[in-house]
């Protein structure tokens, strides 16, 4: 028996299966559990039943096995900087990462830190900030509704664009962790 | 095929149970909680996720064990009583194979979860594996009392028996074996005051510390499969049975809502206290009943 | 009772100094020399013996960093400060980290964060917060932060006038509470 006629695309099929899959990952966003900054304190009241994350599928989990989204709360220490990458590396993807603060934008108060990072963008890609010193806790459940929204549309691809600039994130990390020892395995 | 029914009912209710399990937590911490159907699209998300973790061959057979345990026994647990479905795997002296293969998928899931060499799964296997050991033998002491009482070592004679009404349950034919029974279904359901395997405070999520997507998708879902068993188990030994697929859906549900209720209004027991309360209160209780039997 | 304790102590260092005295709060300043003997006298025979915290001051002006050594007696509630000032140049403090284990961590970060020496401390020179760090020690007073922020950080994209009311518009919250309004009346 031969078949006569060309293979189907699987294209439609696939697209259809992504945008489900799409879906799935918006509405089950996993945090790890690891705060950088003050901002961690923002997060906790995210939990309690006066903002409750629960009802949007956001979970906390306490290992980056499980976890999608990595949350850099607040002013990043070099030092933190190091354990940060460790975990972001840890997490299977697809991955994304949520910036709080000024801090992580450009610097905010802490601009001229001996020891804290200004622009987080230059060594971790970065899907979405959150303004604000510290943001709220509305504002974060407002910052995980627009990544939702960027992953519906699939636009969250911080995770592909650090696979692809590995060298760049690299060459940045390497220029101010002085001591670095990292395994330069990934994934 | 009705294997397959059997599976994939269970799996469905299973999820749905744990969905509506979160949603009641969430109402008693006056939370909104999250959907009914949290549970599928978690599924799915994990389903999806890459993995590129690897820790050797047990790690990878893990979760195969336990969804391979916890389909053995739902297979061995009848159904509804007097459907086909009835009649997967049926034969004299079951019950004490059940008593065995139902801590397959634990055993299994301690071998791999050893192998992934993360500090806190081994610490969460050792206390895990301590509590298995004291409420394997109340709820085995239970199980056997109700078989000496009832002269049978066949589930379906069990549940044979229990057909001429309510009141002859064995829930009011054997109380203190009952009540010892549903005390070890707390542990056996990870339920709150024995929750030391999970012990969110401490080690943070015990076993499964280092499986990541698939392998939790997996694992997820043999546990869905499994805690359904277990109700399945229960309703059959202690209620009665199920004569139909409504009052199977009734009695499993109001059986996990008790490990619920109890689950969110307690706080966590120490190791030790847990392990010394399942030796005291729950085995009494069964050798009470047994003891009634054998006399 | 505090009284008791400066007697005593004056007693046996009569070079000491006065700077501040309370119902249970002493702080005194002594020789360089003395200073280790002043702490373990506080601790052996007048019962100080918490140590609370070993505190440095980069005083340029007089090219010498004052040390602090804070203790407390917890039976008395009584605090004993003992400071000393030692040479900015190749600066060498005597270790306590025989006496208190806990000692050892201060002594570590001091020699981080300014650059002290304290021989005899067995863990001196190991990573406590600057993992690596080759520069001069941050927290001396002619470390330029700034520059070496920007040296390191690379240039970030502030913003370009500091005024509040130039994003958020003269009527926003903050500006109508009372200190607002204040602020404005002076204008």
């Amino acid at each position: 028996m031969y078949c006569n006629q060309p293979p189907k695309k699987p294209g439609d099929k696939k697209e259809v299966l992504q945008k489900i899959t799409n879906m799935a990952r918006a509405n089950s966003l996993w945090v790890t559990a690891y705060g950088t900054g003050c901002g961690s304190i923002e997060l906790r009241p995210l939990g309690t039943s006066r903002f409750d994350m629960e009802r949007f599928g956001i979970a906390m989990r306490p290992t980056p096995r499980q976890a999608d989204v990595l949350i850099i709360s607040g002013y990043l220490a070099t030092k933190t900087l190091k354990r940060v990458i460790r975990v972001y590396e840890q997490i299977q993807d697809p991955k994304y990462i949520m910036a709080l603060g000024s801090c992580t934008i450009n610097g905010g108060m802490y601009f001229d830190s001996y020891n804290t990072l200004n622009v987080l963008d230059k060594y971790l890609p970065v899907d979405v900030y959150v303004m604000g010193c510290m943001p709220r806790p509305e504002a974060i459940i407002d910052g995980f509704s627009l990544l939702m929204k960027k992953i519906k549309e699939g636009r969250a691809v911080g995770w592909k664009h650090y696979r692809e600039n590995l060298d760049y994130y690299r060459e940045n990390q390497k220029q101010i962790i002085k001591n670095w020892d990292l395994p330069d395995y990934n994934w | 095929m009705s294997i397959l029914l059997t599976v994939v009912t269970a799996l469905v209710w299973g999820l749905l149970l744990g969905g509506i399990s979160r949603n009641v937590t969430a109402k008693i911490h006056g939370r909104v909680g999250p959907r009914v159907t949290q549970n599928f699209i978690d599924l799915w998300k994990l389903f999806r996720k890459t993995s590129s973790i690897h820790h050797g061959g047990m790690f990878w057979m893990a979760p195969l064990f336990r969804i391979t345990g916890a389909i053995a026994v739902l297979l061995m647990v009848p159904v509804v009583v007097g459907h086909n479905i009835n009649y997967n795997m049926s034969f004299a002296g079951d019950i004490f194979l059940l008593l065995y293969i139902m801590f397959f998928g634990c055993l299994g899931m301690a071998l791999g979860a050893g192998n992934s060499g993360h500090p806190y799964s081994v610490v969460a296997i050792s206390r895990g594996l301590a509590q298995m050991s004291s409420y394997e033998l109340s709820f085995s002491i239970a199980v056997v009392a109700v078989a000496v009482g009832l002269h049978t070592l066949r589930i379906e004679g069990i549940v044979a028996a229990q057909q001429a009404g309510v009141s002859s349950w064995n829930i009011f034919r054997f109380p203190f074996a009952s009540a010892g029974a549903l005390i070890a279904f707390l542990p056996m359901q990870m339920a709150y005051p024995f929750s030391i395997v999970l012990a969110p405070q401490e080690i943070p999520i015990g076993p499964p510390t280092e499986y990541s997507s698939r392998f939790l998708s997996f694992m997820f879902s043999g546990r869905a499969l499994f805690s359904v068993a277990k109700l399945l188990l229960f309703v059959n030994l202690f209620f009665g049975g199920a004569s139909s697929w409504m009052a199977l859906f009734v009695k499993t549900f109001l059986l996990y809502m008790y490990a619920i209720v109890v689950s969110s209004v307690f706080p966590r027991f120490r190791t030790e206290q847990s392990i010394k309360f399942l030796w005291l209160v729950p085995t009494t209780l069964a050798l009470v009943d047994l003891v009634r039997v054998m006399l | 009772m505090i009284d008791k304790v400066k007697k005593e102590l004056e007693i046996r260092f009569p070079l000491l100094k006065l700077v501040r005295e309370q119902h249970n709060y002493l702080h005194i300043k002594v020789d360089k020399a003395a200073a280790a003997d002043a702490v373990l006298t506080a601790k052996t025979s007048l019962g100080f013996t918490t140590l609370q915290l070993i505190s440095a001051v980069d005083r340029i002006e007089n090219g010498a960093f004052q040390l602090t050594w804070i203790l407390e007696n917890y039976d008395e509630q009584e605090i004993l400060l003992i400071s000393a000032y030692f040479p900015r140049k190749n600066c060498v403090v005597p270790s306590l980290s025989q006496i208190w284990p806990a000692a050892s961590a201060f002594e570590r970060e001091l020699f981080e964060m300014f650059g002290i020496s304290f021989p005899g401390n067995p863990r001196e020179g190991e990573d406590f917060l600057l993992e690596g760090w080759k520069d001069m020690p941050p927290m001396r007073r002619d470390f330029e932060t700034e520059e070496y922020a920007r040296r390191t950080f690379g240039e970030r994209q502030p913003r370009e006038h500091t005024d509040p009311r130039q994003y958020i518009g003269d009527v926003v919250g903050e500006w109508n509470t009372p200190m607002g309004r204040n602020r404005e009346e002076e204008k």
